[in-house]
């Protein structure tokens, strides 16, 4: 619902576009095609919310791409992202952009939100499901507790006697 | 009422990056649990399997495992 109203109100969107950079580029150029992506979508009138710099990762399973008849194959890239606000008209010219690309071996472009999406907390459904049996036996003894009490006295009153 | 993984620890946006929690749903084989073993909510559930396939496209998780 909030979706809609936003796009009513600017008629821009909030997108990601990830992106694989070939493991054939230098470390020290990675900086380079990186601030080329981030201008090409300031250029079409992007806005930029948040990004990550292109990590090396291995890849889980390899891919190929041809550029210039050479196909060559990946078992490792630079993997990267980028969350931005842009016109949904010019997403369009952004894609056939990214698909000239050589450096790139894939990308995607999805619609999100503009909230972080990555979930800080982890593990704590198991932690809650673990406390909850804890907490009913601590209340099971505090009213135990006093009745024991005082068939203690009791006892300790029968003993003197 | 058990509720699901997502609404419990207020996850509202299943993210194809968070491949620690996309593994959990998956099985040995890298196959996406079914709905019974997962006990998602049938939207979680269908924004989860939307997640792998992305992860899977850029590389992040397998097709197919061994």
């Amino acid at each position: 619902m909030e979706e809609t109203n936003e796009n009513v109100e600017a008629s821009s969107r909030i997108y990601e576009v990830a992106y694989l950079l070939s493991s054939n580029i230098s470390e020290e150029e990675i900086p380079v095609v990186y601030g080329n992506l981030k201008d090409l979508i300031i250029n079409l009138g992007g806005e930029i919310i948040s990004d990550e710099m292109p990590k090396m990762i291995p890849l889980s399973y390899t891919m190929t791409k041809v550029v210039q008849n050479i196909r060559s194959k990946f078992t490792s890239a630079f993997f990267g992202w980028v969350k931005f606000e842009m016109k949904s008209e010019k997403v369009l010219e952004l894609k056939k952009k990214l698909d000239l690309d050589p450096n790139l071996i894939r990308f995607l472009i999805l619609k999100t939100v503009k909230e972080n999406t990555i979930a800080a907390k982890r593990f704590v459904y198991r932690d809650s499901k673990r406390k909850m049996p804890i907490i009913k036996k601590e209340d099971q003894n505090e009213t135990s507790l006093p009745i024991d009490k005082e068939e203690i006295d009791k006892e300790i009153d029968a003993m003197v006697a | 009422m058990k509720q699901d993984y997502f609404s419990a620890n207020n996850i509202k946006y299943i993210d194809y990056k968070d491949i620690d929690i996309l593994k959990r749903f998956l099985n040995p084989n890298g196959k996406i649990m079914s709905h019974k073993r997962t006990g998602l909510t049938a939207k979680n559930q269908r924004a989860l399997a939307l997640a792998v396939k992305n992860a899977r496209f850029m590389g992040l998780l397998p097709f197919v495992a061994r």
